[in-house]
C-alpha cells in the first residue's frame, strides 16, 4: 500500500478553490503521492467508457499527448478501460496525471491496478480520494465523478454509452460550467451513443482534434492506402492486388523504421 | 485331445504371439474354462464361441475343455480370440482334421464371433498381417469385414472369412476361400484426399499464406482472431496442403487407426493426413493415451496430420501440458497396468484462440465486455513452453461481407489447395536435401546448433532483424523461430540464403504481446 495523508484544512488551500464550486463539496481530502500545488494549475478530466474500443484508445493517444505538451494536468477516475488508459498515456509521454479514487484512499490495490498507482505517484502525480477507508460500491463511483469534473476547466468524455458514469461526470461538468467536449464517434457503436448524444443536444461540444493540417503527399500506395483507413494486411493484399507475402514483408519494414503503427492486426501511419 | 492354434495379442503397435491351446479332456465334468490373464471380453467368449459352434450345424462337446492363452503372464483383452476358440474346439473334438500347414504353425486365426457364425469386424487387422508376414508362407483368416486392411500386406495370404462354416469348408478342402488379392498401394488421384480447398475460404489471404509456410516447414500455428471468422475453415485445409504420405507413413498411420479400432469396414489404407479436432472437454487420457490396455489418444491419432484445438485456452491446463513431450519427441509413452507403450505422435498443431473470453477485443463494429482482468487471465491459461512450440500466429480478423464479393476476382492471392501442395512439396524437397544425414526432417525441428549452421543471413536481414529485436524486445527463443520461420519462406522460392524480405515476412507472425 502506497503511504497516504490527509490534506490538512482543504478549504485553506488556494489551488482546490474549484472544489467549493460544488454544492456539496467533500468534507476531507485524502492523497498518496507528493502534494505540488502546480499539479491543480490548469487540469483537464478524461472520462470515458470502462468498455473501450480500439477507437477510444486512439482517441487517447492523439489527443492526453497534446495535453501534456500544453502542460496541462489529466485527471481521471482511475476505473480500468479509458479512465486508466489516459492515466498510462498521460505517463508515457511525460505528463503528470492526478487518479480520483472511488474508494478509500487505504484500500489495498491489486495487480495491474498497483502497478499504475505506483507509476502514477513516481511519475509526479497524485492519488485523491475523499475517505480514508470506504469500500468500492455502487455509490461511490458516480460521488467521485463530481470531484473529478469540479477539479478541471475542460471535460472530456471520450467514449460513453447513454445510461453511464461517463454522462454524470458530463452532467456536473455542465452544472458546474466547466467546458464539456465529446469526442464523436461511429453512429454504429454503442460505446459513442453518449457522447455523440450530447453533441446532438448541444450540451457538449464537438472535439475534433487539432486543425486538420496539409497532409504530406505519400508517393508509396500502400502508405497511401493506409493514410485514408486502418488497414490489415489482408485488406491491403486485396486493394493492391499483390502477394500477401510481399505486402507483410513492406508492412513489417515500414514498421521497424517507424512510419507505421501495428495494433491488434491494424495498420496506422504512425503520429508525429 | 490337445490342440494349438496360433493367434496374436497386440500390446501398443507390438504385436506378441498367442498360442490358444484347446484341449477336450475325455474324463471330467463338462465344462468350459478359459485361463491365461483373459480379460471380461475374452471370458464371455466361451458364451459366443459354444452358441457360434451349435447355430454352424456342429457339436459342442459335452465335456471339460481348457483353453490356455500362453503366454499366461500377458494380459489379453478383446474378442478376437473367439476364432481361435472356436476352431481349437472343432478339432480338439475331433469334427474337423487340421491341415498340415495348421500343425506347422503357418495359419493364424484372428476374429470375433457373432452368435448365428458369422464373423465381426475386429480391430488391429493390420497388425497381425504385419506381424505374420515375418513368418515364411503365412496364412491369416480374418473377418471379412476388415480384412482389407490386410490386403496392403504383402508377402502374406490373406483369407477373408465370413462365416465359421465357410472356414470349415476352407480347412476341409471342400470348399477353398479365394485369398484377397494384394491391393498395390499408390495415390493416383489426390483430388479426393482434400477435404476443403484453400480456394473456398473468402480473404483471410495472410493466414492461407501462414498455412503454407506452416505445412512447407513443419511449423505450429496459432490463429487467433473473433468468432465466426473462418479459424476452424482454415485449419480444416491444412490437411490438403501437406504433401502426400509415403507408403512407410500411410502404413504406420493405418496402423494406429487399426489398433484404435477407428478403420472404416472396407479401407485398406489410410492415405489422408488426419484432421483431429478434439472438444475442449477432453482428458489427459484421452488426448495423449490411456486405458488400462493403453490406447492411441487425440496426439497420435493426429500423427502426420493436424492436431486442432479450437479455443484453446479453454481446454484444462493438465491436457495442454501433456502436449509438451509429443510435441518434442514426436512420440508419447504411456506407463499403465498392462504395461509400457510407445505410440507415434508427430503433428503440426493448430491452435485457434479468441482475442478475448467474449471474443470481441479489437472487432471494428461491436465492442468487447471483458475486463483487463479477464482478458489476461485468459491468456495466461496457455503456458510459455507450449507457446514457445507455436513458430507461426497469425491474425484471423472478420472479413466485412462487401470484401467477399463473388464476382469480383482476386487471382493473386486466390491460391487452390493443389498449387499450395506443389510450392510445398518443392520446399520439402530442399529440406531433405538440407537435412541428409541428421535426424531431422524440416525447418521447424532445427535447434540452436543447426540454425547457426543452416541459415545463412545476408548482413541487411541480420541488420533488420537486430532493428527488430531491439523494437519488440525479444527474447532469444523469439529470435531463433524467427530465423526457422523466415528459412522457410526462403525454402518457398528456393532462396539459399535469407535475405531481408524473408526476415521482414516473417516478422508478421512473431508471437502476440
Amino acid at each position: 500500500m502506497l503511504p497516504s495523508k490527509k490534506v490538512g484544512e482543504w478549504k485553506t488551500h488556494p489551488e482546490l478553490v474549484r472544489l467549493k464550486d460544488l454544492p456539496s463539496p467533500p468534507k476531507e481530502l485524502f492523497y498518496s503521492g507528493t502534494w505540488n500545488p502546480q499539479l491543480f494549475h490548469s487540469c483537464v478530466a478524461i472520462v470515458g467508457s470502462r468498455r473501450m474500443t480500439d477507437y477510444g484508445c486512439r482517441v487517447i493517444e492523439k489527443i492526453v499527448p497534446r495535453f501534456v505538451f500544453e502542460k496541462k494536468t489529466i485527471v481521471s477516475g482511475f476505473m480500468y478501460g479509458v479512465d486508466q488508459y489516459a492515466h498510462q498515456v498521460c505517463i508515457e509521454n511525460g505528463g503528470k496525471t492526478i487518479a480520483v479514487l472511488g474508494w478509500g484512499i487505504k484500500r489495498e490495490l491489486e495487480g495491474a491496478d498497483r502497478k499504475l498507482a505506483q507509476s502514477i505517484v513516481s511519475s509526479g502525480g497524485l492519488l485523491l480520494s475523499e475517505w480514508e477507508d470506504q469500500q468500492a460500491t455502487l455509490w461511490t463511483f458516480p460521488v467521485r465523478n463530481r470531484i473529478v469534473a469540479a477539479l478541471c476547466e475542460d471535460v472530456v468524455v471520450i467514449e460513453a454509452a447513454v445510461k453511464s458514469g461517463s454522462l454524470i461526470t458530463a452532467n456536473i461538468a455542465r452544472k458546474l460550467k466547466r467546458k464539456l467536449w465529446a469526442v464523436p464517434g461511429p453512429i454504429t457503436s454503442r460505446t459513442s451513443s453518449g457522447t455523440n448524444a450530447l453533441i446532438n443536444q448541444g450540451y457538449a461540444r464537438m472535439w475534433l482534434g487539432d486543425e486538420p493540417t496539409q497532409v504530406p503527399i505519400m508517393k508509396d500506395p500502400l502508405l497511401q492506402l493506409i493514410q485514408e483507413n486502418e488497414l490489415t494486411a489482408n485488406d491491403l493484399a486485396r486493394k493492391l492486388g499483390k502477394p500477401v507475402s510481399e505486402i507483410g514483408a513492406q508492412l513489417s519494414l515500414l514498421t521497424i523504421t517507424g512510419q507505421l503503427t501495428e495494433r491488434g492486426g491494424k495498420y496506422y501511419v504512425s503520429e508525429n | 485331445m490337445l490342440v494349438k492354434i496360433n493367434s496374436v495379442a497386440n500390446v501398443g503397435l507390438e504385436t506378441v504371439p498367442v498360442d490358444v491351446e484347446v484341449d477336450v479332456a475325455t474324463a471330467g465334468f463338462p465344462g468350459f474354462t478359459i485361463v491365461g490373464l483373459a480379460s471380461k471380453a475374452v471370458e464371455e467368449a466361451r458364451e459366443r464361441v459354444k452358441t457360434a459352434i451349435i447355430n454352424s450345424g456342429f457339436d459342442f462337446p459335452p465335456k471339460k475343455i481348457t483353453v490356455n492363452l500362453a503366454p499366461a503372464d500377458l494380459p489379453k483383452d478383446g474378442a478376437a480370440y473367439d476364432l481361435p476358440i472356436a476352431i481349437g474346439v472343432l478339432i480338439a473334438s475331433g469334427q474337423l482334421v487340421p491341415p498340415k500347414e495348421l500343425t506347422e504353425g503357418k495359419m493364424f486365426f484372428y476374429g470375433e464371433l457373432s452368435l448365428d457364425g458369422t464373423l465381426r469386424p475386429t480391430r488391429g487387422i493390420l497388425l497381425l498381417a504385419l506381424f505374420a508376414k515375418h513368418k515364411n508362407g503365412s496364412m491369416i483368416f480374418v473377418p471379412s469385414p476388415s480384412a482389407a486392411e490386410a490386403s496392403v500386406v504383402s508377402g502374406v495370404t490373406v483369407y477373408p472369412v465370413a462365416k465359421l462354416t465357410n472356414l470349415f469348408g476352407h480347412l476341409m478342402s471342400a470348399e477353398p476361400i479365394t485369398p484377397l488379392a494384394h491391393t498395390k498401394y499408390k495415390i493416383s488421384d489426390d483430388e479426393e484426399l482434400i477435404d476443403l480447398d484453400l480456394k473456398e475460404i473468402a480473404g483471410q489471404e495472410q493466414a492461407k499464406r501462414a498455412l503454407v509456410i506452416a505445412a512447407a516447414g513443419g511449423h505450429n500455428v496459432l490463429m487467433w482472431g473473433p468468432p465466426r471468422t473462418g479459424k476452424t475453415m482454415l485449419a480444416k485445409a491444412l490437411p490438403g496442403i501437406l504433401p502426400p504420405l509415403t507408403d512407410a507413413e500411410a502404413l504406420e498411420v493405418t496402423r494406429i487407426f487399426s489398433i484404435s479400432g477407428l478403420l472404416p469396414p472396407g479401407i485398406a489404407l489410410i492415405k489422408k493426413r488426419s484432421f483431429r479436432s478434439p472438444h475442449h472437454g477432453v482428458s489427459a487420457a484421452g488426448i495423449i493415451g490411456g486405458g488400462t490396455n493403453p490406447v492411441p489418444g487425440e496426439v497420435s491419432l493426429a500423427h502426420l496430420g493436424v492436431l486442432f484445438l479450437d479455443e484453446m485456452p479453454e481446454f484444462p491446463r493438465s491436457v495442454l501440458e501433456s502436449l509438451r513431450q509429443p510435441m518434442e519427441d514426436g512420440e508419447v509413452e504411456i506407463v499403465r497396468v498392462a504395461g509400457h507403450v510407445r505410440y507415434p505422435a508427430s503433428f503440426t498443431l493448430i491452435a485457434a484462440i479468441n482475442p478475448c473470453p467474449c471474443g470481441y477485443l479489437g472487432h471494428p463494429r461491436r465492442e468487447c465486455k471483458c475486463t483487463e482482468k479477464q482478458i489476461a487471465k485468459y491468456r495466461h491459461r496457455i503456458s510459455g513452453p507450449i507457446l514457445d512450440r507455436i513458430d507461426l500466429t497469425v491474425l484471423v480478423a472478420p472479413v466485412e461481407v462487401e470484401k467477399l464479393s463473388i464476382t469480383k476476382e482476386h487471382t493473386t492471392n486466390n491460391l487452390t489447395s493443389k498449387e499450395a501442395k506443389t510450392v510445398v512439396v518443392k520446399a520439402r524437397a530442399i529440406q531433405s536435401k538440407r537435412f541428409k544425414g541428421t535426424s531431422l526432417y524440416t525447418n521447424s525441428q532445427m535447434r540452436n546448433r543447426e540454425v547457426k549452421e543452416f541459415c545463412h543471413l545476408t548482413p541487411e536481414a541480420e541488420n533488420f532483424l537486430k532493428l527488430a529485436a531491439e523494437k519488440y524486445d525479444f527474447s532469444a527463443r523469439s529470435y531463433m523461430r524467427l530465423i526457422k520461420v523466415a528459412r522457410t519462406i526462403a525454402d518457398l522460392t528456393a532462396e539459399d540464403t535469407i535475405l531481408p524480405v524473408h526476415m521482414a515476412e516473417a516478422l508478421q507472425y512473431k508471437q502476440l504481446t
